[in-house]
């Protein structure tokens, strides 16, 4: 969080920069089975973050100290393309993708039914592609419809939201500016079927009330998504459907 | 396509979608129990079979089961074992001892080295997935001849067709030997005309199989009827 | 993991290239589908896409300030990275750039680097202190073969889309990037004992050598690469040259009908 700036980021009559209400998402749109040579895929875009995510696996764990005798272990890259910022990354990994990785990894590993697979191991590639704040759930978002597709059993699908503050304001879903500028970030995978959070992260400031509800807009735009990640797995699988 | 597959309408489901079942259905492959409701656990087809809902994958890795026959890639050549590539989420080890040949100690990558295709059986699977292969039984060999088509495991029983009709259909046309191992590696074999036939006849089967009217499609490419 | 090499695929490639066939149908000197999309990605000042068969590949262009080398104080400079990520394919591990995505971005590099195409004064900001340097990022997001023609097209494209962002950077206007030709590539391989163009991934398994060729406007020469073990005659390079040279002009035209 930039925090504290003097950038007004809510207009006169309440709506935010970009016109949205406060509880408004940016549009999304998903795509499932994107990538040929992946054996599960997706592409999200979600505002004008564009998020591609490949599925390798289940596959014989290397190297064999990351084995695990009861479980299978999912092996994340988030990774943002060089030129999916406004200044050119450079390309490999750093402390940030490393961490996002982590846990986004973390996350994944309790909705997927990694008892299934003992000693092996099923590798999620989240590619950013463009990137406009909110980069860490559109890979969660891509990398469970690409699980799915894949044929990984899933105890739920696992949807990336976040809400956020801005001029003292709770909002849903901060875009660049907001994000630059605003006070706090609550990014959340959330599972919509249990109604369980597999992946949190916060910074900022938020007061607990504020916390709730920025937590209810995440569950509201969870539910919004999911449908959205349903269909697209629908029209793939029925694809042959000719 | 045939009689078995025309029953209730296939719904499709998403991992999380509950299911509607009649009270007291039990759980199948696919489905898990949350509470008092079915869940999907997988993307696929709604199957009932009895008191039992499964889900049909519409993709699926190969999980070794010990009978099944693997068409596997050596992958790895030791002293005294051969570790194969047989398609799913763990190699299977193939001992010299259960090899058709006497190997010697050492010996081993004079007889199938690093990227041959072998035709074995899954002996066993232990509770820890480790696989162990063998070549000891009826038509378990290195394979020196034809090509080896790679599908989605989940479709052979197409391939197949119901009784082997499908399959036998294809063999005919093509004028070629077809061996169907279950972690979805098919060895065709015959002239290059012959094999280009029975792998379209398969690529038909893989991208549209599940669609109405793929007799049709596959009699325009292998002809006849049965 | 290593990739194998399946004997039996050889086998079978060789036996079809006996017959002049090939193994998905296609006559020896036939691309699979190409589509070209620019203009894309939202925060690259220059994107393509290119999708061809069931290879897919981005290319984004970004630019920055920098100072110029000392023995060229007028002249902005070019930097061409390809990053083979394991996104692509099973193949691929994670880790620092592998020999082939280096070749991958050095060849793509030279084709258009030597053709002279980029006017570098053009780029010079203030002489001896600051010019633009050209950043050309390769993203193959699915190989299913023949990644170096989907790059160096999508490569192409997206430079001769790209605009300069003098504003963003308070050093005058936002000007278009001016490239004055447009080269193209076109890679051979050696399947079954024979060149065909554009293979798909199991030729590239089961085949040998392959050459690269970068032609200009004018059906110059302005790169070549052979990679991979194998050996090509002076014929059979002349050859695949003819053949280049008519495919190139159809890659061209189809860049150039990409640019709004």
């Amino acid at each position: 969080m930039g925090g504290y700036g003097d950038v007004q980021l809510l207009r006169e009559d309440g709506k935010r920069l970009d016109g949205r209400a406060v509880d408004e998402m940016r549009e999304v749109e998903i795509k499932a089975g994107f990538l040929p040579a992946a054996e599960g895929s997706a592409w999200v875009k979600h505002g004008l973050n564009v998020a591609v995510a490949a599925v390798y696996g289940p596959m014989e764990a290397h190297p064999r100290k990351i084995q695990r005798q009861d479980r299978a272990v999912i092996d994340v890259r988030y990774n943002m393309a060089p030129f999916s910022t406004s200044d050119r990354i450079r390309p490999g990994f750093n402390r940030r993708s490393r961490e996002i990785s982590k846990v986004t990894a973390e996350a994944l590993e309790s909705v997927v039914l990694v008892e299934r697979y003992p000693r092996s191991k099923i590798r999620v590639e989240i590619e950013i592609l463009a990137a406009e704040a909110g980069t860490r759930c559109v890979g969660i978002t891509a990398a469970s419809v690409a699980l799915a597709d894949a044929g990984i059993p899933m105890k739920d699908l696992l949807v990336g939201v976040a809400s956020g503050k801005i001029d003292g304001i709770v909002v849903l879903d901060l875009d660049k500016a907001e994000d630059n500028y605003g006070q706090a970030d609550l990014p959340m995978g959330i599972m919509p079927n249990t109604g369980e959070i597999a992946f949190l992260q916060m910074d900022g400031d938020l007061s607990p009330e504020e916390y709730d509800l920025a937590t209810e807009y995440n569950f509201k735009a969870a539910h919004e998504i999911h449908e959205l990640m349903k269909q697209a797995l629908l029209d793939s699988a029925s694809g042959g459907d000719v | 396509m045939n009689s078995e597959d025309t029953g209730a309408e296939q719904r499709l489901v998403v991992p999380g979608d509950q299911i509607d079942a009649p009270p007291g259905s039990q759980p199948g492959s696919g489905v898990l129990l949350r509470g008092e409701s079915l869940v999907a656990t997988k993307l696929g087809r709604v199957q009932v079979s009895g008191d039992t809902i499964h889900i049909v994958p519409t993709n699926t890795t190969y999980m070794p089961r010990s009978g099944d026959l693997v068409i596997g890639y050596v992958e790895a050549v030791m002293n005294n074992l051969w570790f194969l590539d047989v398609n799913g989420p763990f190699n299977a080890l193939l001992p010299m001892s259960l090899a058709p040949w006497k190997v010697e100690f050492g010996a081993a990558r004079q007889y199938m080295d690093f990227g041959d295709a072998v035709m074995a059986r899954v002996m066993e699977v232990d509770e820890t997935h480790s696989v162990v292969a063998t070549m000891k039984g009826v038509g378990l060999r290195k394979i020196k001849e034809g090509f080896i088509e790679e599908i989605p495991p989940h479709l052979l029983s197409l391939v197949i067709g119901s009784n082997g009709r499908t399959l036998q259909r294809i063999k005919e046309s093509s004028d070629c030997r077809i061996v169907v191992a279950q972690n979805g590696r098919i060895l065709i074999d015959g002239d290059s005309e012959g094999m280009a036939t029975a792998r379209k006849a398969i690529d038909i089967i893989v991208n549209t199989g599940h669609a109405p009217g793929l007799h049709d499609r596959l009699t325009s490419v292998i002809g006849g009827d049965v | 993991m290593a990739q194998m090499v399946p004997q039996l695929l050889r086998q079978q490639l060789a036996e079809l290239a006996s017959q002049d066939k090939r193994f998905d149908g296609r006559g020896r000197w036939d691309s699979r589908d190409l589509i070209l999309e620019t203009d894309i990605l939202y925060n690259a000042e220059g994107s393509a896409k290119v999708v061809l068969g069931d290879t897919i590949v981005y290319a984004g262009v970004k630019f920055d300030v920098a100072s110029p080398y000392s023995d060229r104080p007028t002249q902005g400079s070019l930097m061409t990275g390809a990053e083979l990520r394991p996104v692509a394919h099973r193949k691929y591990e994670p880790g620092p750039p592998s020999p082939e995505s280096i070749e991958l971005g050095r060849v793509v590099d030279r084709g258009i680097r030597e053709s002279g195409c980029i006017d570098m004064e053009a780029l010079c900001i203030v002489p001896g202190e600051k010019v633009w340097r050209v950043m050309l990022d390769l993203h193959v997001l699915s190989d299913r073969g023949n990644i170096f023609d989907a790059c160096a097209t999508a490569a192409i494209a997206a430079m001769r889309t790209a605009v300069v962002p003098a504003e963003r950077f308070d050093v005058g206007e936002d000007f278009k990037l001016e490239l004055s030709s447009t080269p193209i590539m076109c890679s051979y391989q050696r399947v079954g004992g024979r060149y065909v163009y554009d293979a798909c991934e199991q030729e590239e398994i089961g085949g040998d050598e392959r050459i690269h060729i970068t032609l200009g406007d004018e059906g110059h020469l302005h790169s070549l690469q052979k990679g991979l073990r194998g050996v090509l005659s002076p014929a059979e390079f002349t050859e695949i040259l003819a053949q280049a040279g008519d495919r190139c002009a159809e890659l061209r035209e189809l860049v150039h009908s990409k640019e709004a």
